[in-house]
């Protein structure tokens, strides 16, 4: 008489190579991999609504026909800071385009922060605050620094999560220019 | 100079294991005797290499000599003493020697205590299988994981360890006492492997490694608590499964293992249960290499995966080994493992044992299966999801509470099958408590039927194991005619083994009672303080006093100081910080904690305070989480006892009865 | 009289689930919010829901959720809102289709198969007339002695 022991042994032993060679597929894979994957890229940008430094709204209405860079940040983060030559650069290079629109979303700070950062670096592009954190959660961001491009119909097709180099961002409005 | 003996040391073990497991290998297969007595001695070969590439290793990290990689990215002349000697085990290279360490250490131990018995076949490829898998560390370490990898030209200064482990003295224990657990496992899986090799898979084996393994179970419970426990202090508190995946990997291990002591018991008395006993050592072992495999490699995020490592190949080819070798040996000897015992009645102490491992299992099925379920989706649909607290909560919750049920029931019932009279005397009291104890705990208004059902069962097995002590020592106050102190210590000196037990239980219990107690009962808030306001929290009055900021080479910190009050009284200042490292981008809180009885305050500062003398501060009312590790304290004080020689000694004709668990004349004495 | 102490005990605690379950089941607004939380994952932080996280965005999230539910989404809309917007990370619950079965029912199964394996063995065995050790049961229980001596 057989053993029951063995056929159970069997069954054991298929399901545990069928996991080990899972497990084998995942070893190669690079963690670091969705750093430049959004859910929302080709997708249309979410509907939000800002308030800006001196008080006015912006909603994503009224950036409609602009080749838009949206970048959230805040005071306090360290690889914010490590962008902001790029993005000044950038920014400088695209100021005079009047189809180009430059907008740096505060993520989770204060406003007193924020102002004395603003005037402190001398940043040149529309700050705006996001106090129902509505752009916050449209956009999905998980953290800070986080930079979407938009097309002038509105869609979603450049995202980079942490700090950008001037490369990245004239790739991102590349991207937002391109006639679709 | 400390690189070459690191690297000699390594090289060293690796032939001693080599050696050892090539001259037992002969000597089984050639049965010659001498040559099994000298392979029994590579272990100390073994054991020598370890402790040198240990002490070479904590050399280069006291001087902070950074022509070793490892030292300078885990070093810097700033770091205090006690981090500088626990950077051995703060990154991955460092802890595969540690681990190498125990490792040699647990073969020495079995070498030297079963010296008489070095001819004994079972021991001889319990040793093998042992020095095999130090063989596979040391090449580890030589190979893709070597620690003693040199830097030219020599940095003047380190990178530092990690932040979050140079935060809490707790630190240095931790995860020692995680490896003493871990790696134990290897003892029982060598002879486990030796028992089928040689064919004895009856109760030798078993006793042989009996106290062994309850010093790994011990280490490791003991390890899983304080990593809870530091990580309360020094990460902030975002419930029980997120921790971290490591936290569930060390879990799945302690799951089988619990399985396995108890159902051991189960083998010696009734000789039943040999395959599952057996299957259980091997998975318990395989399951501490898949759990280093799945947090090492990074294929899973974790605080404890040390950047991209090039070791996962490697682990995840000795799992396979591993698991082959067990179930090929099991299948093999399948024929011949036919227990000869039987189940008498449902209701007896087998029963509930099997029970018992049932649940067991399951536990570990549910915890392994929402582990790496995130990572079956990513290979086979290339779906990215999560699996977190609801999905452990919902299927573990009934488990635990069938658990709780068995240990209120289970120590109370008699081997092969329980009269209705015998349970009536053992059981009507405490399951009366309990029940009563489960409406108290609805008229006061607890959170739901679980949280009161488990206060109820709770109770009934506290009552159960009072009354089985106060039972045992009266019997033993009688018998001896002493006062009831001497008495509770001679009964438990009686019979370690069964009172040892009902201390763990108990600690366990506290355990479930503290994770439901600070799972539904414990409050979140976050507040904006200006200085020198007083607001209102939950209870507690906070003023802000203001902030100090301490700048040591090491850190820069911005410390909070908060002074609460409860119901007028004074409970002092407590003051949470964030800490910001050189080279480190994000801050690192550090809770502050009034510990208490009933409830913890539990202060995050979630903004470090702006030039209005603002801040803003994450405070949460946590309850009766010191009885966690109130619990586990218990837990560790019934594993010493169980291990403690028995007065009853046992006769040397007799291994079988080596379990005396069933208190006869103890209940007999109580009749 | 033993008896009538355990179906009294038994009554008790009967009468106990029942009116706790029936207590039970909270829908309010709210309730169904932090529910809601529970199994959202914080975006921030990998592993913790929202509802334990204090992290500006969780805050926010919870919010939001609140704000969904006083506008009368269904929990499904909810989740299914933040599934398109995060992807299917961000929820810590797996969802119970396809390979979701795996996760959700093969424990349940095994469960159950584990626990009517051992009844029936203990029925099979209770038929069983006791065994008498056979020559190979009396050997094994020989060697084992002379394991140990």
């Amino acid at each position: 008489m057989k053993h029951p022991a063995r056929w159970i042994a069997l069954a054991v032993a298929v399901v545990a190579l069928a996991f080990v060679a899972v497990l084998a597929t995942q070893v190669s894979d690079d963690p670091q991999r969705e750093d430049n994957e959004s859910v929302l890229l080709n997708h249309p940008a979410p509907e939000f609504s800002v308030r800006t430094l001196d008080g006015t709204t912006i909603t994503q209405a009224d950036l409609a026909g602009k080749e838009v860079i949206v970048n959230f940040w805040n005071s306090w983060c360290i690889p914010c800071h490590e962008e902001l030559p790029a993005l000044k650069e950038f920014y400088d290079a695209h100021a005079t385009d009047p189809d180009f629109v430059m907008l740096g979303i505060v993520r989770a700070d204060s406003q007193d922060a924020i102002r004395a950062y603003v005037d402190a670096e001398g940043v040149d592009w529309v700050v705006a605050f996001d106090p129902g954190a509505n752009a916050t959660l449209g956009f999905a961001t998980r953290g800070q620094p986080e930079t979407f491009a938009i097309n002038s119909d509105g869609t979603i097709v450049g995202f980079k999560a942490g700090p950008s180099s001037r490369n990245e961002l004239e790739t991102m409005l590349a991207a937002a220019r391109v006639p679709s | 100079m400390k690189a070459f003996v690191g690297v000699f040391a390594l090289a060293l073990g690796t032939v001693s294991s080599v050696f050892g497991v090539i001259v037992l290998g002969l000597g089984l297969k050639k049965r010659d005797e001498r040559m099994l007595e000298l392979g029994r001695r590579f272990v100390f070969g073994v054991l020598a290499a370890a402790v040198l590439a240990f002490l070479a290793m904590e050399w280069a990290l006291l001087s902070h000599d950074f022509s070793l990689e490892y030292v300078y990215e885990n070093n810097a002349r700033a770091t205090p003493l006690l981090y500088t000697i626990a950077g051995l085990w703060a990154n991955l290279e460092g802890s595969i020697i540690l681990w190498a360490l125990v490792l040699a250490g647990y073969l020495a131990f079995a070498a030297r205590r079963f010296r008489d018995r070095s001819t004994d076949p079972l021991v001889a490829w319990a040793t093998l299988v042992g020095l095999a898998v130090a063989l596979f560390f040391f090449a580890l370490m030589l190979g893709p994981a070597n620690p003693f990898k040199t830097l030219s030209p020599t940095p003047s200064d380190g990178l530092g360890p990690n932040p979050l482990l140079q935060n809490h003295p707790l630190m240095a224990i931790h995860p020692p006492m995680l490896y003493l657990g871990y790696v134990g496992f290897t003892l029982p899986f060598s002879f486990a492997i030796a028992a089928l090799a040689t064919g004895r898979f009856g109760e030798g084996w078993l006793a042989d490694i009996r106290r062994a393994t309850l010093i790994a179970w011990g280490f490791l419970t003991v390890g899983i608590i304080l990593g809870g426990w530091w990580s309360y202090e020094v990460l902030g508190w975002g419930g029980y499964w997120a921790w971290d995946p490591v936290e569930n990997a060390s879990l799945l291990p302690w799951l089988t293992g619990t399985a396995f002591i108890h159902s051991v018991i189960v083998q010696e008395r009734r000789g039943m249960l040999r395959v599952w006993n057996l299957s259980l050592v091997i998975a318990t072992f395989s399951l501490t290499i898949l759990g280093t495999f799945l947090t090492r490699s990074g294929v899973l995020d974790s605080v404890h995966s040390f950047t991209e490592s090039p070791i996962g190949p490697w682990l995840l080819s000795f799992l396979a080994v591993v698991a082959a070798v067990g179930i090929g040996l099991i299948a093999w000897r399948g024929d011949r493992l036919r227990a000869p015992g039987r189940i008498d009645s449902p209701v007896s102490r087998e029963s509930a044992f099997l029970g018992n491992n049932l649940i067991f299992a399951a536990l570990a099925f549910v915890v392994l299966l929402g582990t790496v379920y995130p990572l079956l989706a990513e290979a086979l649909q290339g779906r990215q999801l999560s699996v977190g607290e609801p999905y452990f909560n919902r299927m573990t919750t009934p488990l635990g509470l069938v658990l709780l049920f068995l240990m209120a029931v289970a120590p109370a019932l008699p081997w092969r099958a329980a009269s209705g009279e015998v349970l009536q005397r053992r059981l009507l009291v405490p399951a009366w408590i309990g029940g009563l104890t489960m409406v108290v705990a609805l008229l006061l208004g607890t959170n739901g039927i679980t949280d009161s059902v488990t206060f109820g069962l709770a109770a009934f097995a506290l009552a159960g194991i009072a009354r089985q002590m106060v039972v045992g020592a009266r019997a033993q106050g009688r018998a001896n005619g002493v006062a009831w102190p001497a008495a509770t210590l001679r009964a438990i000196r009686s019979n370690p083994r069964l009172y040892g037990g009902l201390i763990v239980h108990t600690g366990i219990v506290l355990i479930a009672i503290a994770l439901v107690a600070s799972s539904s009962y414990s409050t979140r808030r976050e507040v904006r303080l200006t200085r020198d306001n007083t607001v209102n929290v939950s209870g507690y009055s906070l003023t802000y006093l203001g902030s100090r900021i301490t700048d040591t080479k090491q850190k820069v910190t911005v410390h909070a100081r908060i002074r609460v009050e409860r119901d007028g009284d004074a409970l002092g200042v407590l003051t949470p910080a964030i800490s910001s490292f050189p080279g480190r981008t994000s801050g690192i809180g550090t809770p502050a904690v009034k510990t208490g009885i009933v409830r913890d305050l539990y202060l995050t500062l979630v903004s470090s305070p702006t030039e209005r003398e603002r801040v803003t501060v994450g405070v949460q009312v946590n309850s009766m989480i010191v009885w966690l590790w109130i619990g586990g304290g218990v837990v560790a004080l019934g594993t010493l006892v169980a291990l403690m020689p028995s007065l009853r000694r046992r006769s040397q004709r007799d291994p079988l009865g080596a379990d005396d668990a069933e208190p006869r004349v103890l209940e007999g004495a109580s009749a | 009289m033993n008896r009538l102490a355990w179906a009294a005990l038994a009554l008790l605690v009967v009468v106990a689930v029942v009116v706790a379950a029936t207590q039970a089941g909270d829908s309010s607004p709210r309730a169904r919010a932090n529910a809601l939380a529970e199994e959202i994952q914080c975006p921030e932080c990998d592993g913790v829901s929202v509802a334990q996280s204090l992290a500006p965005t969780s805050r926010a999230i919870v919010r939001d959720l609140r704000r969904r539910v006083a506008a009368g989404e269904s929990d499904d809309d909810i989740r299914a809102a933040y599934v398109e917007r995060y992807g299917e990370s961000i929820r810590l619950n797996p969802e119970g289709d396809g390979l979701g079965l795996l996760v959700w029912g093969l424990p349940v199964t095994l469960v159950l198969a584990g626990a009517g394996a051992l009844v029936f063995a203990s029925r099979r065995w209770r038929r069983e007339p006791l065994m008498h050790a056979t020559g190979a049961d009396e050997e094994l229980v020989e060697r084992a002695r002379r394991d140990d001596a």
